[in-house]
């Protein structure tokens, strides 16, 4: 049964190899494995079957064996199937889900571009399958083989260490099909893995941009490399290009390596997150689930993707546009200049909408790091970008604690807000102080036993305090220093400026009241008025009352401002 | 002293750590100074008010410990603000040169600090680099991140003291 299939697959994939070689349009392809399908034998389509198949003969396989996993998966993903025929191999290692979720990558890149992929795969992928045919037969493991060639999760490992590595690979295997097979093989990189790159660029920025600036610069240097790897058969030979990548060559040649490893393994988790995950509306959603990881990989895989786009709009401006794109982003000692502005728009045009499939391929899914639409790329205002969303983060959190603030908008106003709490905080200490200073030398201090009340009473202060209303706590100052600055006057001054409050404060000052059962009395003269003071929870003032007159006095001249402006708000 | 829980966004422990050192600061206070309600002048008073203030911000800072900027700056200007009045009234020498070799490093960078970063503050934020301890020598982002962490301890020193202030004045 096995042989039949593979002497079965064996003259269709020979059959297919000239008509993959001489037909661009991937539409003839399809058709033909359609009728490669039709024609083969039922057993084929049942997916355990097709699955047995697959592995056994991978190569001769490629677009047959697929094509029934492909009918297995439905009509509905007849097209991403194919490119996944094309593509190479729903692979040995691959598993059922792992292939769904790399055709559910692939989706998202879009039929057209991977069309144009496609067209490409087909001469390297039965290239490949042509020289390993004959010796691979019954040998699983074509990974070693093809490295380069779609399998979800592995294919994207092979990609990446492909790519990176292979300068001398690629010059053995793919110099007979020249520029195109490079061009193609960053199309293949590139087409397989839309999915998790349109989602990198929505949520990279937020995560780390700090690590991210370093594997950043880890994948760009990979990425180079790759471009460099690719385009070394290229004749193509866009000044800048080689430029960029002769300074980078050194450089990046070992980084390249580990971030290649590093970004291909993240690549593996992206391509499964992207696959395990919806389509490509979830790619935000997704991405954060990668988090900061991922976008370093995905960085990596972004770049090549993007290259692969590039290729794709204009095979000849593809490699410049590969060496280009990646660079501007995190590396300002690039002498390169990329075209920021024209990258960054067809990102975010991509980064806008994540799913986009059915755009014309002039559109491709460029997934930027950072770059969202209409902003820069340039380095330093990546670095502005990331300390000014620091920096509303921050306010942010300052704006749930400082009390009223809630309302306010704009950095100038907060400031401003913040200025005065921090202001009244300091006056309500220097007042304690003052009180403490009054109070301590009356009173023996029991420590243990104050301590266990004093946290008695902290707990209890608090609700007290806690419970006002926002304006209260700043309305406390002035209510603070009034009082002292009243003694003078006479007990019933200060009952009045406490009456308006006692009403709110009654109900908390009850448990704050109820905790005050020391025996030490003060022996004020206004005692009474104090106490009500206290039980509203002002400070009624030490016994130094001509010492404080001034100090409270001053102090309310200087509070009731922003205690006014707090009121009004 | 220092609970294992430094952290100060769990109130109970930094504000029990306050406590007990703001406690033993004022205790010890009024074993330095212990003059009646009654004969204390107004100098006496006002001295002694400065210094139940220094205690509080001094205890606070050593209760959130030297993980914070403001803290630090506290903390230095506290043992060193004798040296800097000193330097000021240009009274000792000796003084000058501890204060020099001991707070070179710091005041150095905040200098240095200073420069670098006057470009990132805005014109506000100039004002609240003052009022936060060791404010000058943080660019804008860290300002408000100390910021923060300020305003959190000193609402709970607010509380501790209140509710000693409250204790005893009944």
């Amino acid at each position: 049964m096995d042989s039949d299939d593979k002497d079965k697959f064996e003259p269709a994939k020979q059959n297919e190899d000239p008509m993959n070689f001489n037909s661009a349009s991937i539409s003839s392809d399809w058709q033909f494995c359609s009728a490669n399908l039709s024609s083969a034998p039922m057993n084929l389509v049942r997916p355990g079957n097709s699955m047995a198949v697959c592995r056994e003969d991978l190569i001769g396989s490629s677009s047959c064996s697929s094509a029934p996993m492909a009918e297995s998966f439905g009509p509905a993903l007849w097209d991403h199937l194919s490119t996944m025929e094309n593509l190479g191999f729903v692979n040995i290692s691959a598993q059922n889900n792992l292939s769904t979720s790399h055709l559910l990558g692939i989706r998202k890149v879009g039929p057209e571009s991977v069309r144009g992929d496609i067209g490409w795969n087909p001469p390297s992928s039965m290239l490949k399958g042509g020289l390993f045919v004959p010796s691979a037969l019954g040998t699983l493991p074509i990974t070693e083989g093809l490295p380069h060639f779609p399998t979800d999760s592995g294919f994207i490992e092979r990609a990446a260490r492909f790519s990176c590595f292979s300068g001398g690979n690629l010059g053995s295997v793919m110099n007979p099909f020249g520029i195109a097979e490079n061009a193609g093989l960053y199309q293949i990189a590139g087409g397989l893995v839309p999915g998790p790159r349109d989602v990198f660029p929505a949520s990279c920025p937020k995560p780390l941009p700090g690590a991210q600036s370093e594997k950043n610069e880890m994948n760009i240097e990979a990425c180079r490399d790759v471009h460099l790897a690719a385009t070394q058969g290229t004749p193509q030979g866009s000044p800048l290009k080689n430029e960029g990548e002769s300074e980078s060559l050194a450089r990046s040649r070992g980084e390249a390596k580990q971030g290649a490893t590093a970004g291909s393994s993240n690549e593996s988790d992206e391509a499964e997150f992207s696959g395990g995950g919806s389509g490509g509306q979830d790619n935000p959603s997704m991405l954060e689930v990668t988090g900061g990881e991922g976008s370093a990989k995905g960085f990596d895989c972004k770049k090549r993707k993007r290259s692969g786009e590039d290729a794709e709009l204009d095979k000849a401006k593809g490699a410049p546009q590969l060496a280009e794109s990646p660079k501007d982003d995190s590396r300002t000692q690039q002498k390169l200049e990329n075209n920021p502005s024209s990258n960054t728009s067809k990102a975010t045009a991509k980064n806008n909408k994540p799913g986009t499939q059915g755009s014309d391929p002039q559109k491709e899914d460029y997934i930027h790091v950072r770059a969202r639409r209409g902003q820069a790329t340039n380095s330093h205002s990546l670095a502005e970008r990331v300390r000014r969303e620091k920096i509303s983060e921050r306010m942010k959190f300052l704006q749930d604690l400082v009390p009223g603030c809630s309302k306010v908008t704009g950095k100038a106003v907060m400031l401003d807000e913040i200025i005065n709490y921090v202001q009244s905080l300091q006056r309500q200490v220097e007042f304690l102080s003052m009180k403490l200073a009054t109070v301590n030398p009356r009173l023996d201090f029991n420590i243990e036993g104050l301590l266990a009340k004093d946290l008695l009473h902290s707990r209890a202060g608090p609700s007290s305090t806690l419970g006002l209303p926002h304006d209260m706590p700043m309305s406390f100052p002035p209510m603070h220093l009034p009082p002292p600055g009243l003694m003078q006057g006479g007990p019933t001054g200060i009952g009045r400026p406490v009456d308006p409050l006692r009403r709110p404060m009654q109900n908390q000052m009850i448990p704050l009241a109820g905790g005050f059962k020391e025996p030490s009395q003060l022996p004020h003269p206004w005692e009474d008025e104090l106490n009500n003071v206290v039980q509203m929870g002002f400070v009624g003032g030490g016994g130094g009352g001509s010492g404080a007159a001034p100090s409270g006095q001053d102090a309310e001249g200087s509070v009731p401002p922003p205690s006014h402006t707090k009121v009004e708000l | 002293m220092k609970n294992p829980q430094r952290s100060p966004t769990n109130p109970g422990s930094l504000r029990s750590r306050f406590t007990q050192v703001f406690l033993q600061s004022l205790l010890r206070i009024r074993k330095h100074n212990p003059t009646s309600s009654s004969s204390s002048s107004h100098g006496e008073f006002l001295k002694r008010c400065r210094r139940v203030k220094v205690a509080a911000y001094v205890s606070m800072a050593r209760a959130v410990g030297t993980r914070r900027a403001w803290s630090r700056a506290t903390l230095w200007r506290a043992r060193n603000g004798e040296r800097q009045r000193n330097l000021l009234y240009g009274r000792c020498s000796k003084s000058n040169s501890r204060e020099r070799s001991l707070g070179k490093r710091k005041r150095k960078k905040k200098k240095k600090k200073k420069r670098d970063n006057e470009e990132h503050s805005f014109g506000h934020a100039k004002k609240l680099q003052k009022l936060v301890p060791g404010g000058e020598a943080m660019d804008f982002c860290c300002l408000l991140d100390e910021t923060a962490h300020y305003i959190k301890c000193l609402i709970t020193q607010v509380k501790v003291m209140r509710s000693i202030a409250d204790f005893y004045s009944l």
